[in-house]
C-alpha cells in the first residue's frame, strides 16, 4: 500500500485519563481505515495506572490505586503498568502496517529514530540503546511501548519532564515490602526526568517524523470515523472487563521491569526468601531472608552482590542449606518475559 | 523440531515441515490432523521476525474465528501484533504450555509451539489459499527470504 505524502498532525493538548488513551486508539483505527500515517500528542491532565494489553491485572496495586484516586486503564500496546501524570508529554506515531517492517525490532529503531532526533532538539542527548530504550547514559528517558492495531502499527513515547518515582512504585503490587524498596531504588536510579521545552519537543518531533518518513506535516483532527470509534472506545476502555483483561497464567517468580535489563524479583523456596535487583544480569542488591542464616545474613546478601543469576551456587554452597534454599528460590527467576 | 516422520525441507537455514499449508501474509502454518482437525502455528520466518516472544494470548477454546481474524496475540519488545487465523473453525484446543512459556514457540516453531487447534469450517475452500508442497512452499520461502534481506527485515 503506497504511504500517502501528508503526516497528519494532531495535538490533542490535556485530557482526562481515558481520553489520553482513547484517543491515539481512535486514531490508529483511523489509519488502518486509511486516514494518513498521524502523528499525535497529549497530555495527561490526571495521573492514573495504565497497563500492557497482555499483563495481568494483579501487578498493579489497586488498593493503593484506590486510595489515592488513581484510575487504572489497559492499552492495546505492550509494556508493563506504568505510571502517568501531567507531567509526561505523550507522543503517538501510527502508520499503515503496510509501510512498517515486519521485523519488530526494526521498526521500533526506525520509528523512534525520530523521537531521539527531538530529544536531542531540545538538548537531551538520548540514543537508543542495544534494548532499544531510550536513553541519557544508562538512564531510561522515555517510555515507550507499540502495537498492532487493526492494520495500523503505533508506537508511542513520552517526554518526561517530571517522574514521581514513589507512586511509580507504590501502583505495583508487591509480595514483600522490601521489594518495593528495590523497585524505587532502581527506578531513581535507571529512570530519570529530563525537563525539555515541551512546545519545542512538539515542533522537533513533527519535523524530525515527517522528515523521517518523507512526508509533509499538516495539521489535522479526528475524522468522522475516528469520533465515531472514539466512542466506542470510550465505553470498551471503561469496562472493567476490559480493564482485568483475560485469564493469564501467574508467574512462578514475581519480578517486575525498571528498564530493559534492569528488574526487581522476589522469590522463595522452603520458607526463605529473596529479593533482589537484577541489572544486566547482575545481583546488584540482595536482601534474604532465612531463619538459619543467624548472623550471616549480611554476608551472604554481599557474596550475592555482582553475580549473576546462574552463578550464585558457586558462593552460596559457603552457606549451608540455607544457601542452598537461596539458591532454589534464584534458580526459578527469569528476566526474558518482563 | 518437528517429529522425525515429518517430511522437512531446508531452505536456507529454515527448516520447513512440508505436511501443512502455509499462509504467505501472516506466517502461520495449519496442519490438517484429522477431517475435523487443523492445527495451527507460527512459521519460523514468523518466529524470527517477530522477536523473542514475552507474551503469548491466545482465543479461549469454543471462541469461532474466520480466516484473517485475530486468533491471538503475541508480545516482543512491548510491540504487540495478531495472530491471524488462516483457516476458519471453532477453537476446541490452545496450547497452554507454549501460554506459560512462549519461548517454547520460539525453540520448536513447527512442533511443540503450536498455538491452537481448530474444528474447520471452510477447510477445502480454506486450504486452497494456502502455501502447500515442496513445489510451492520451497519458492516461496526463497522469495521471502530474499525479499526480506532486500529489505534489511532478517540479517545477512
Amino acid at each position: 500500500m503506497p504511504v500517502p505524502d501528508t503526516l497528519r498532525v494532531i495535538d490533542f493538548g490535556r485530557a482526562d485519563a481515558l481520553r489520553s488513551q482513547t484517543l491515539w486508539h481512535a486514531v490508529a483505527h483511523g489509519v488502518s481505515a486509511g486516514e494518513p500515517p498521524t502523528l499525535s500528542f497529549v497530555r495527561p491532565a490526571e495521573p492514573y495506572v495504565c497497563i500492557g494489553y497482555h499483563r495481568r491485572l494483579e501487578e498493579v496495586d489497586l488498593d493503593v490505586c484506590r486510595a489515592r484516586g488513581l484510575p487504572v486503564l489497559r492499552r492495546m500496546v505492550g509494556g508493563g503498568p506504568v505510571y502517568l501524570d501531567d507531567g509526561q508529554l505523550f507522543f503517538q506515531i501510527a502508520l499503515p502496517v503496510a509501510a512498517v517492517s515486519p521485523n519488530r525490532a526494526r521498526a521500533l529503531r526506525e520509528l523512534l529514530a525520530p523521537a531521539v532526533e527531538a530529544f536531542r532538539s531540545v538538548g537531551i542527548p538520548a540514543q537508543l540503546d542495544t534494548d532499544l530504550e531510550l536513553v541519557v547514559g544508562d538512564q531510561k528517558v522515555c517510555g515507550h511501548g507499540a502495537g498492532q492495531i487493526e492494520d495500523a502499527v503505533v508506537v508511542v513515547g513520552n517526554l518526561i519532564e517530571t517522574f514521581d518515582h514513589d507512586t511509580a512504585a507504590a501502583v505495583l503490587a508487591v509480595p514483600r515490602p522490601e521489594a518495593r524498596v528495590e523497585l524505587e531504588r532502581l527506578m531513581r536510579r535507571y529512570v530519570v526526568a529530563t525537563p525539555g521545552d515541551a512546545d519545542a519537543f512538539r515542533d522537533a518531533a513533527t519535523r524530525a517524523y515527517a522528515t523521517g518518513l518523507g512526508l509533509r506535516p499538516a495539521r489535522g483532527s479526528l475524522s468522522a470515523f475516528e469520533r465515531e470509534r472514539l466512542s466506542e472506545l470510550d465505553r470498551q476502555f471503561g469496562d472493567p472487563e476490559w480493564v482485568r483483561g483475560p485469564e493469564r497464567p501467574a508467574p512462578d517468580v514475581w519480578q517486575a521491569k525498571v528498564r530493559a535489563g534492569v528488574w526487581v524479583l522476589a522469590a522463595e523456596h522452603a520458607g526463605t526468601a529473596v529479593v533482589a535487583g537484577v541489572a544486566r544480569g547482575r545481583i546488584e542488591h540482595a536482601v534474604v531472608t532465612d531463619a538459619d542464616l543467624n548472623g550471616a545474613t549480611p554476608g551472604v546478601e554481599q557474596a550475592l552482590v555482582g553475580r549473576r543469576l546462574d552463578d550464585v551456587a558457586s558462593v552460596l554452597g559457603d552457606f549451608g542449606a540455607p544457601g542452598e534454599r537461596i539458591a532454589a528460590a534464584l534458580a526459578r527467576a527469569d528476566g526474558s518475559r518482563l | 523440531m518437528s517429529s522425525e516422520t515429518t517430511p522437512t525441507v531446508e531452505v536456507q537455514g529454515y527448516e520447513l515441515a512440508l505436511d501443512r499449508g502455509y499462509e504467505p501474509a501472516t506466517h502461520i502454518w495449519a496442519l490438517v490432523v484429522s477431517p475435523d482437525r487443523v492445527r495451527l502455528g507460527m512459521d519460523p520466518l514468523g518466529v524470527e521476525t517477530g522477536g523473542a516472544l514475552a507474551q503469548l494470548a491466545l482465543v479461549p477454546v469454543g471462541t469461532d474465528v474466520r480466516r484473517g481474524e485475530p486468533l491471538g496475540s503475541v508480545e516482543a519488545e512491548k510491540f504487540v501484533g495478531p495472530l491471524r487465523a488462516p483457516i476458519s473453525g471453532t477453537v476446541v484446543a490452545q496450547n497452554s504450555a507454549a501460554v506459560a512459556d512462549p519461548g517454547l514457540v520460539h525453540r520448536d516453531p513447527l512442533g511443540a509451539g503450536w498455538l491452537v487447534d481448530l474444528a474447520p469450517s471452510d477447510l477445502d475452500a480454506e486450504r486452497a489459499l494456502l502455501i502447500e508442497g515442496a513445489e510451492q512452499v520451497v519458492p516461496w520461502f526463497e522469495h521471502k527470504i530474499a525479499e526480506y534481506r532486500l529489505k534489511g527485515v532478517l540479517a545477512e
